[in-house]
């Protein structure tokens, strides 16, 4: 076991200088990770799962971006003591399985129908297309330069029954839909 | 040596100094204990503040927004100790820093180890920041220790403060305090000098009385003090003792009897000890008890009623007394315990307690001090020792009195040895010259003797008076050689060879009458003093054994001095008397008395030495001295009755022959026929010579003499062979040249079976000493006698 977790360490040591060198500005690299932490920052109801057992999902919705970046991330992980799955969604009527479903600015056309099939489901919906949280995304991931910032809609996380993380939040833009898009 | 310091400075510094010490543990452990638990509590503060800190800043780690993340970290400013601090993302990389000026080496490059650890006047710490579970980086901390400083700067200005109040407190307590040991000690030491200052040993220290030990010293240094006190007092007291016996030695020094030497030591004793009754008791070693010789002055009214005055006799028990007279002191604190007869007399008569001090020299117990007081156990170890000693000097002091009187004695007694050594040299001197005296007389009464006797002898026509005045001349001739014959013994000083032959005194009283007629009658008529003399014979009266010229000479003697004694006259009687006597013998006396003068005491009792006498140059001295030789010689006595002016009585006591009286007979002349003898008389005196050719050629014998030894020797040796040879020589012992004895050596060396007849002065003496000469047949005294002559030739020639 402790040579598996030398290896393991080493592993990682050395995917993360593979990522650094490989992808210098590494964004999806980077959204994988932060797609990952929200599993830290926000509460989800028990009601979100089937089972005890039920594995915490990840979904990436229609093409995917991050290739293998999120696996890599969310590998060996659990949350809350549950196993963590990454799940190509590919259609809407599946994004309802999925306690995060990221929605990539390819997928610009689906999001609203998504929003609306979700409904009050807990499932916090992140997106980094603009306007995204206008349209009913609860999180925007916004690009500036080299950093990506946070954009959340509270209400729409509230209403889905999920409780963000003031500490989240406190790093994060919180925003109005009804003001701003 | 360290200076001496006070009690009261060393208090001081030891209150001081246990103050200080106290103080310095207290505040030690006090800041210890102060810099351990305000680490502790710093580095929880310290980690509390980090912890939430870092949980504020997962988000911003977890989503990469430094500018949160340097919000968080702003949240330290509310220490103002924290010096830095950073955040580090989950590489390690250094992500934000607080305080956003600081520059990034002052930071450490990557995290450390997660906890605090003081480094460097600072404490560091790294607490992890996770979320979820999961490790988002480590935030580093970095606060100075100012808190820890400013607080113990607060804690010393208190500690310093509390000390100085604590060491002005402990001044103040322990000059308050120290007073009670330092005010009593100095008070001890007050004492002390006070009482060598004054010698006054009755002063006592007063104790605190709340400080145990201090009151236990004062109690010793009075118990001390009380010591001393007595010791004082005895010393005082053994003092006054010491010069007592001082002042009693040197009175009694002065003194040289016995009873004086008591009397001085029992009457200092009674008045100076004191004592109620004191005796001196001598020890009788044959009687074993003792008897008292003196009774101290103020004791003799005691005396009497304890059978203990002077010269009783107390019997010695087996009480004190007997361990006394073994020489051992003893002392009866209360003699009524005591069931013995002296101590018991002693109670009866009040007295209570009793010392008996032995007095003895060299290891003998003579004598016995006996003190005594009416009060029971009222003599003490030291008068018991003074008494001890007193009476070992008084013990000394008699016995130098009996030495000093024994001395005396020898003294006396030397000196009378002295007297009588010289009066015997006076008397040897006397007899020498009394034996040339009696030499000569004896030669010229020797002619006398022989005349009378041959006048008496061959005269048968003397008249009456003519005999009897010739018997008269034959006996004084007779007396006068036995008065020059005891002469010579004076100075012999040994019994004379007495003939004693029984005599009748009646007849010698009356022929010494007879003799001294001259003197008690003639000789005091001249002067005109008339002496009647009364005989009061007694009509019978035994015969006593006796030398009749000595008893005659005696009693001559004491007429003379009845006579010389009566120089204006008086009454002479003698009296001859039958008395009895002791032990029933009968006795003799001659009593011859006088009314004169009489003698005094001194005189009655020196008049029988020699040489002593009252009558001047007329007196030897001799007469008594000689009458009481002869009353010695005969185993009479003398009694002398006499008192001045009432005259004197002189008394012979002869003891009484028993057997009947019978008168000596002088043996008749004996009418044998005579051998015709040639008879060679040799003699210096030409009257010695005549007078016996005379008496010898009466009786027929045919007489040469020869004037002197060597004229004698001649005519011997030319008769010698011849028919006129002689048939026996006479020779005198004293002659010049050649003496009797060579003349007998001549004669017998030429014809040995010729006798030879000495004839000497001094025969008597030879013939008492054994001293007849060789070649001598026989020796005979002056005068010679006509009958010894002839019996000397008759035996000789038969």
């Amino acid at each position: 076991m402790a040579l598996l977790r030398a290896f393991r360490a080493l592993a990682f040591i050395l995917l993360l200088f593979v990522a650094n060198a490989s992808a210098a500005p590494g964004e999806y690299r980077v959204k994988a990770v932060f797609l990952f932490n929200f599993s830290r920052f926000v509460d989800w109801p028990t009601s979100a799962f089937a089972a005890a057992d039920t594995p915490f999902v990840i979904g990436v919705f229609g093409s995917d971006p991050f290739g293998k970046d999120l696996e890599e991330v969310a590998r060996g992980e659990k949350v809350d003591g549950r196993p963590l799955q990454i799940r190509r969604v590919q259609s809407v009527a599946e994004a309802g399985d999925c306690q995060i479903l990221f929605v990539p600015a390819a997928a610009q056309a689906q999001l609203g129908d998504i929003v609306t099939a979700l409904g009050h489901r807990s499932t916090l919906t992140v997106s980094d297309l603009d306007g995204s949280v206008q349209r009913g995304a609860m999180i925007r991931l916004v690009t500036d330069g080299d950093r990506i910032r946070l954009r959340v809609n509270v209400d729409a996380a509230r209403a889905a029954g999920l409780t963000i993380s003031s500490k989240l939040l406190r790093s994060a833009e919180i925003v109005n839909p009804a003001v701003e898009g | 040596m360290p200076l001496p310091t006070s009690i009261r400075k060393s208090l001081m510094q030891i209150v001081l100094l246990t103050t200080g010490i106290v103080l310095l543990f207290t505040c030690a452990a006090f800041f210890t204990y102060e810099l351990v638990t305000f680490r502790q509590s710093m580095v929880r503060q310290l980690d509390t503040l980090s912890q939430a800190i870092a949980s504020n800043s997962t988000a911003a780690l977890a989503f990469a927004n430094p500018e949160d993340a340097q919000s968080v970290l702003a949240a330290f400013k509310a220490d103002q100790h924290i010096v830095a601090a950073a955040l580090y993302d989950q590489s390690g990389t250094l992500f934000a820093a607080y305080p956003q000026s600081l520059a990034a080496d002052a930071l450490p490059a990557r995290p450390g180890d997660i906890g605090y650890r003081f480094e460097g006047g600072h404490v560091i710490g790294f607490e992890p920041v996770a979320e979820g579970g999961q490790r988002l980086g480590t935030l580093f901390v970095k606060s100075d220790l100012k808190a820890i400083e400013q607080r113990f700067e607060l804690y010393g200005v208190i500690v310093a403060i509390v000390v100085a109040l604590s060491a002005v407190l402990a001044y103040l307590v322990s000059s308050w305090q120290q007073g009670r040991i330092s005010r009593p000690i100095l008070q001890l030491a007050e004492t002390a000098r006070a009482v060598s200052d004054r010698h006054d040993y009755t002063v006592r220290a007063a104790g605190p009385g709340n400080t145990f030990e201090i009151d236990l010293l004062t109690d010793a240094f009075n118990h001390m003090l009380t010591q001393i006190q007595q010791s004082d007092r005895r010393l005082h007291a053994q003092m006054a003792r010491l010069s007592l016996l001082q002042q009693i030695t040197g009175a009694i020094g002065e003194r040289q009897d016995l009873q004086s030497i008591f009397q001085v030591a029992l009457r200092s004793v009674e008045e100076n000890l004191p004592i109620d009754f004191g005796c001196v008791c001598l020890y009788d070693t044959p009687t074993a008890t003792l008897s008292v010789s003196t009774v101290g002055a103020a004791s003799q009214s005691l005396a009497p009623s304890l059978d203990l005055a002077e010269l009783s006799i107390v019997p010695i028990d087996g009480n004190g007394l007997s361990r006394c007279i073994q020489g051992q002191l003893v002392h009866e604190p209360d003699v009524r315990e005591i069931q013995y007869p002296f101590p018991q007399r002693l109670a009866r008569g009040g007295l209570h307690s009793v010392v008996i001090a032995p007095l003895a020299v060299e290891n003998k117990v003579f004598g016995a001090l006996i003190a005594a007081r009416r009060q029971a156990h009222s003599f003490s170890s030291g008068d018991c020792e003074f008494l001890k000693q007193l009476s070992q000097h008084v013990a000394l002091a008699s016995h130098q009195a009996q030495l000093h009187s024994a001395l005396q004695h020898a003294y006396d007694d030397l000196r009378q040895s002295q007297h009588t050594v010289m009066q015997q040299e006076r008397l040897r001197a006397l007899g020498q010259m009394a034996s040339g005296i009696a030499h000569d007389i004896n030669n010229a009464i020797s002619p006398i003797a022989l005349y009378t006797e041959s006048l008496l002898e061959r005269e048968p026509n003397l008249s009456d008076r003519a005999r009897s005045s010739l018997t008269t001349i034959q006996r004084a001739i007779d007396d006068v050689a036995g008065t020059v014959a005891r002469m010579r013994e004076f100075y012999r000083q040994r019994e004379p060879q007495l003939t004693l032959v029984l005599v009748d005194l009646n007849r010698i009283v009356e022929q010494v009458i007879e003799f001294t007629r001259a003197k008690w009658y003639d000789l005091p008529q001249e002067r005109g003093a008339a002496v009647e003399l009364r005989t009061e014979l007694a009509a019978t009266l035994p015969g006593v054994m006796g030398a009749e010229g000595e008893i005659r000479d005696a009693l001559t003697n004491l007429i003379f001095n009845a006579v010389d004694a009566m120089p204006e006259g008086g009454t002479l009687t003698v009296r001859t008397r039958v008395s009895p006597g002791p032990a029933g013998v009968q006795c003799v006396r001659i009593e011859v008395a006088d009314t004169g003068v009489g003698m005094d005491e001194e005189t009655r009792r020196r008049c029988l030495e020699p040489f002593f006498t009252t009558k001047g140059e007329r007196g030897t001295g001799l007469g008594l001295a000689m009458v009481y030789g002869m009353v010695q010689r005969h185993s009479a006595e003398f009694e002398i009755d006499s008192a001045l002016g009432r005259g004197t009585t002189m008394q012979l006591i002869f003891p009484a022959y028993t057997q009947e009286f019978m008168a000596t007979m002088r043996m008749p002349a004996e009418k044998f026929p005579q051998r015709k003898v040639r008879v060679l008389v040799i003699d210096d005196d030409p009257l010695i010579i005549r007078a016996m050719e005379d008496a010898l050629t009466a009786d027929g014998h045919s007489i040469t003499s020869a004037h002197g030894g060597q004229a004698g020797i001649d005519a011997f040796l030319a008769a010698h062979g011849s028919p006129n040879s002689f048939g026996l020589v006479f020779t005198d012992l004293g002659m010049p040249h050649v003496d009797g004895r060579k003349v007998a050596d001549a004669v017998k060396r030429s014809s040995p079976r010729t006798p030879v007849v000495l004839l000497t002065g001094w025969g008597q003496r030879m013939l008492d000493d054994n001293e007849i000469p060789p070649h001598v047949d026989r020796v005979l005294s002056k005068p010679p006698r006509l009958q010894e002559l002839r019996i000397a030739i008759r035996e000789l020639t038969a």
